[in-house]
């Protein structure tokens, strides 16, 4: 296993990574608003797989994206070129560079990058020409093909569409890929640059594509839309996949307040680590890991964190580990601290997830509300899970966990901006 | 004989496989404008010549592809479409 990372914090650095946007594509709602709105009440969106090509197959149950026009929100000269994965995170970057009221600078093109995660890249708009290569022969397969299916296209394309000629990056990674891009934007911003659109969107509810996830030991083929996904219960039978995901802003603290940005919350600390796919067990260690590394990196104590956004990949041996992981880490205060997945109400969206996760923490801090984790009423393990309702509680700290199918751990620390001692010791 | 592709085929090329809205009259009668200037990058140009290849059955060859404006294009890919015909 590899150890956690250690670079210098941005503290240290002098240069700290600020959340100034946030545009979400999510199966519960388009845009911050109706994503919070419906997260908090744990609304359940799960429900039958109705996409063209997909109803056959074995699995019934996801979170599909069902109102989102993307021809009312991209160019068609985008669109043309892209596929539905890369459409989630050019909708969410604008939602997200209009929260933070921030635009490139034609004066200063090179102040803005772009990082993004993907998981598996544009598969719809893939099958679409191998199906042209095999129906009708290499000429018919479009010179596009070259790039939309590319894990890298969501960067590109948003740096090109928005003019940001920053420091670009893509992590080409499972589920953790939307907490790595944290710690890329974090480093981005360290060197040097202002400001970066960051996040992670897939859309794997396509044949194909839900073809090559049949594979997953891990994927729940359940057809109640309100037993599928289960984690931590003794129901637990797998995940239920989904699509979309958020982009966010990033910026360096002072740059943010120099152009008068609403800070939202601090990127404090990140830490990932690598257990391989030899059984969920592993991943305990690793995630205990990656967790002590990110408060670390934060500063902070395991009686800090307030809030955990879980995992909860709905498989026992995992929601075992991962129960255990925050156990190691966070020692007694594991027992009392909140945990919550509101991710059990739409479904996992790979690398889309753990954004979504990040965009749900950022919410919670800001209305000290726990979001409950839906669909999910007798809990097995020793942990502070949030059901039902949301909780009222003043939040400063929240730590953001995520592993992925093929091995990755990562945790996020975020904190409330405005009530943070450092940021104004130092202003 | 093949007809000759017109501006207005052009046009709707760029429409259909590239999503540009280019007006075919105004291409016509800017003999100078470059594909840049309409936002046709070259895999948007290759993609219109594999659709006339495939619509007329004729290999049009590489040259069309490092056409720089809509004219220089339209009379090479005339001239092969002629040549096949």
């Amino acid at each position: 296993m590899r150890a956690p990372e250690q670079q210098p914090s941005g503290q240290q650095a002098g240069r700290r990574a600020v959340v100034t946007g946030l545009g979400v594509v999510a199966p519960n709602g388009v845009g911050t608003d109706a994503f919070w709105k419906a997260v908090q009440q744990g609304l359940p969106v799960l429900g039958p797989v109705t996409r063209e090509g997909c109803t056959g197959l074995p699995l019934r149950v996801a979170g599909q994206v069902n109102d989102f026009d993307p021809a009312g929100l991209i160019e068609s000269r985008f669109l043309v070129q892209t596929d539905r994965f890369t459409h989630f995170a050019m909708a969410a970057a604008d939602l997200a560079l209009a929260d933070a009221q921030l635009a490139t600078d034609p004066e200063a093109p090179f102040a803005i990058g772009v990082v993004t995660a993907a998981g598996s890249g544009g598969g719809e708009f893939g099958q679409g020409e191998l199906q042209q290569l095999w129906g009708q022969g290499p000429h018919f397969v479009g010179p596009y093909q070259s790039i939309a299916w590319f894990y890298a296209a969501s960067t590109g394309q948003i740096s090109i569409r928005g003019g940001f000629q920053g420091p670009c990056g893509v992590l080409a990674n499972d589920e953790a890929g939307g907490l790595d891009a944290f710690a890329q934007a974090c480093r981005t911003i360290r060197r040097g640059t202002d400001a970066v659109v960051v996040g992670a969107t897939e859309a794997p509810l396509a044949p194909y594509s839900v073809v090559c996830q049949l594979g997953y030991p891990e994927l729940s083929l359940a057809e109640d839309p309100q037993r599928a996904y289960l984690p931590f219960t003794e129901d637990a039978c797998g995940f239920s996949p989904a699509e979309g995901g958020a982009m966010f802003v990033v910026e360096e603290e002072a740059a943010a307040l120099r152009r008068g940005a609403r800070i939202r919350a601090v990127v404090a600390g990140h830490a990932a680590t690598f257990t391989g796919t030899g059984g969920w067990d592993r991943s305990r260690q690793g995630l205990a890991r990656a967790i002590q590394g990110a408060l670390a990196e934060a500063g902070c104590s395991a009686a800090d964190v307030d809030v955990v956004f879980a995992d909860a990949l709905g498989v026992p041996a995992a929601d075992q580990a991962e129960a255990l992981a925050i156990a190691d880490a966070l020692g007694p205060h594991a027992a009392d601290v909140p945990v919550t997945a509101p991710k059990t109400g739409f479904g996992r969206a790979y690398s889309g997830a753990s954004a979504l996760d990040v965009a749900a923490a950022v919410l919670a801090l800001e209305h000290g509300v726990v979001p409950p984790t839906p669909n999910i009423t007798e809990v097995r393990h020793d942990l502070d899970l949030v059901t039902g309702h949301p909780r009222q509680v003043r939040l400063r700290t929240a730590l953001v966990l995520s592993r992925g199918l093929m091995g990755c751990n990562a945790a996020l620390v975020l904190q409330r901006a405005d009530d943070d001692p450092k940021r104004y010791a130092r202003r | 004989m093949n007809n000759p592709v017109t501006f207005e085929d052009l046009a709707a090329l760029m429409k259909g496989r590239a999503g540009l809205a280019v007006d075919p009259w105004e291409m016509e009668h800017q003999p100078e404008a470059a594909f840049a200037d309409y936002g046709l990058d070259s895999l948007g140009l290759l993609g219109i010549v594999s659709e006339l290849e495939n619509r007329y059955a004729v290999a049009i060859g590489n040259d069309p592809e490092t056409c720089r404006t809509p004219h220089e294009f339209l009379e090479l890919v005339n001239a092969q479409l002629t040549l096949g015909a």
